[in-house]
């Protein structure tokens, strides 16, 4: 028993939800960094447990699927972590892999790579597929993703993202198995096609 | 009280002969060191031990399913081949599982059900090193300490509770549940007295198998110079909190295994590097992924003292420098990528490493031949459009 419950608190703190609001399908401003258009209703999940320039969404749970927004994560910042306090584990103390801003589309793929590793706690993950692909309105890479996490279920995602200003901006998308992954593919894909940088952003560059 | 390597050698005599040092040097040994093992075919014998088995079966039919577990059929036979050389009459009780965790550790269950992590693949240099790790951990089924402790602890607090110290321990582990239940009544709960007979029950299995004991000292004086000189600290340190102190455990090893016969035995360096050649690149890459870079290049380092012409390990040192990116790290990677070249078996990513590298410094000539060079070995490598791209004036597909 005590196992199920370590799971399950563990799959908890990589979800990072404390709590959900409802998206509704119309312009989103994301933390003043992004702003995109959803087809369908979203929950966005409080991250309590979690750290980063990001903000997280999700349909069916946050452990089955759900987008990454990642908000211009500056030189020499993680991509997100664990927050510090009574969830963090040990080997999270050690310092994590950082952005830093004269990075490729290649390396940001390692760095989404080991990040994953990471925090999911992981040896098992993917990244492939690499190609120039269109975000915020110029030009960005994308990459799949594939990873296995401590709960031994197969999830598959999508990474677009692009660094501008010497900051990285992207949206990854992943779901257990096809299920939540394939079904919401197209969704994702739209709101890859509608994210901008925010004007905010933009003028902070 | 000194002894020669012949007295120590193969057969009954020698372990007459051992049996009687063990008693002249005191301690809390068996009169001798193989009595209380369990016998072969042993099965459980009462409620308790019947228990612990059932959840450990359980354990281990959830661990055969795991997306973790390293399924190279030439990998598993070598491993396995080594734990029946050690421990020949126990062959078909034990069983070896690796496990792609990228630490140092190995664990054995009750019922048998040995756990080797990745980790540990990466860190021995040769045969002997690992049947160092494997004996120690045969060691542990043949007194069935796992039975012992589980009473002790029983005995005082609860089964949860029990559960709660592996766990505690294990700091949420690495893995999953299959392997994190295993772990709980493995190693993470033997005592230190436990450690240390097993140690010497893993030190004589060894010399009996015509290993160098010396083996078995120096796995622990690697890994305690990874832990000093490591940022990464707290990853061993889940391994010292339960086992005795590393420096005590050292000085005991080093002088039992001078009186087992010291460095006079095989080594097997050559099978190992040979056996393990399919999962070596798999090895280095999770090592990497962790992007502990001081903990990284001890290992490497450590490595490359006795295999200074593997081209695997001179691109791993590459890669931490070229992954961290600091002051004067491209010229660190580059020549250590210049190393993994003349060695004639680096990989070919080591061009794709290059070119990146060479971009970085501004070099895009020498960027451009080393993706020339990792585009004629990996011809459908799925990066290339992208690597291409990133050449500076380089037309598009």
């Amino acid at each position: 028993m005590i196992i199920r419950i370590l799971l399950l608190l563990s799959l908890t703190i990589l979800a990072g939800c404390g709590g959900y609001s409802l998206v509704k399908p119309e312009q989103q401003d994301v933390d003043g960094a992004l702003s995109v258009q959803p087809g369908m209703e979203w929950n966005k999940v409080s991250t309590v447990n979690v750290e980063g320039k990001i903000q997280i969404w999700t349909l069916d749970g946050p452990v089955l699927n759900r987008p990454i927004f990642f908000e211009g994560v500056g030189d020499g910042e993680a991509l997100f972590k664990p927050r510090s306090g009574p969830f963090g584990s040990a080997k999270q103390d050690e310092a994590p892999p950082v952005f830093r801003s004269n990075m490729n589309p290649f390396e940001v793929q390692e760095l989404i790579q080991a990040t994953v590793a990471r925090n999911f706690q992981t040896t098992i993950v993917e990244c492939r597929n690499l190609k120039s692909a269109q975000f915020v309105g110029g030009p960005g890479f994308r990459f799949d993703t594939k990873f296995t996490a401590r709960d031994e279920v197969e999830r598959k995602g999508v990474f677009v993202g692009t660094v501008r200003g010497g900051k990285l901006y992207g949206l990854w998308f992943f779901g257990a198995g096809s299920h939540y992954f394939d079904r919401y593919l197209p969704e994702f894909n739209r709101l890859i096609g509608s994210a901008k940088i925010a004007e905010t952003a933009a003028s902070a560059k | 009280m000194s002894y020669s390597r012949r007295q120590f050698g193969h057969g009954l005599c020698a372990l007459t002969a051992l049996a009687l040092m063990r008693t002249a040097i005191g301690g809390d040994a068996p009169a001798s060191w193989s009595k209380d093992f369990v016998q072969p075919g042993y099965k459980p014998m009462d409620s308790d031990e019947k228990g612990l088995w059932a959840i450990m079966e359980h354990a281990e039919s959830e661990m055969k399913t795991s997306r973790f577990l390293v399924r190279d059929s030439e990998v598993n036979s070598y491993i396995h081949g080594i734990i029946c050389r050690l421990s020949e009459q126990y062959c078909s009780d034990e069983r070896s599982y690796v496990l792609r965790t990228p630490y140092f550790n190995a664990s054995m269950a009750p019922n048998g059900m040995m756990q080797v992590w990745t980790g540990l693949l990466l860190r021995c240099r040769d045969e002997a090193q690992l049947a160092a790790i494997l004996g120690h951990e045969t060691g542990h089924y043949l007194r069935r300490h796992t039975l012992e402790r589980w009473r002790d602890v029983r005995s005082k607090s609860s089964f949860s509770a029990f559960l709660g110290l592996g766990l505690a321990a294990a700091g949420v582990g690495y893995l999953g549940t299959a392997a994190d239940l295993a772990l709980v009544a493995s190693i993470f709960a033997f005592s230190r007295d436990q450690e240390r007979e097993a140690d010497d029950i893993g030190l004589r299995l060894m010399a009996n198998a015509g290993y160098a004991p010396s083996a078995a000292p120096e796995v622990w004086d690697q890994l305690l110079a990874e832990f000093k000189g490591s940022t990464a600290a707290r990853d061993t340190s889940v391994l010292f909190a339960t086992h005795p102190l590393p420096e005590e455990r050292l000085a005991t090893l080093k002088q039992r295994a001078d009186e087992l016969g010291g460095n006079s035995g095989e080594r097997g360096k050559d099978a190992f590097r040979t056996k393990l050649a399919s999962i070596r690149p798999m090895l280095v890459a999770d090592e990497l992924a962790l992007r502990q870079y001081g903990r990284s290049e001890i290992i490497f380092d450590g490595l490359l003292v006795d295999a200074s012409d593997d081209g695997l390990l001179w691109y791993a040192k590459g890669e931490i420098y070229r992954l961290r990116n600091g002051n004067g790290d491209a010229d660190r990677a580059l020549s250590a990528y210049a190393r993994a070249l003349r060695s004639g078996n680096a990989p070919a990513e080591v061009h794709r490493s290059i070119m990146l590298v060479e971009l970085r410094v501004g070099a895009q000539e020498r960027a451009k031949e080393a993706y020339e060079a990792y585009a004629k070995l990996r011809p459908d490598a799925s990066d290339l459009e992208m690597l291409q791209a990133l050449l500076p004036s380089t037309p598009g597909p």
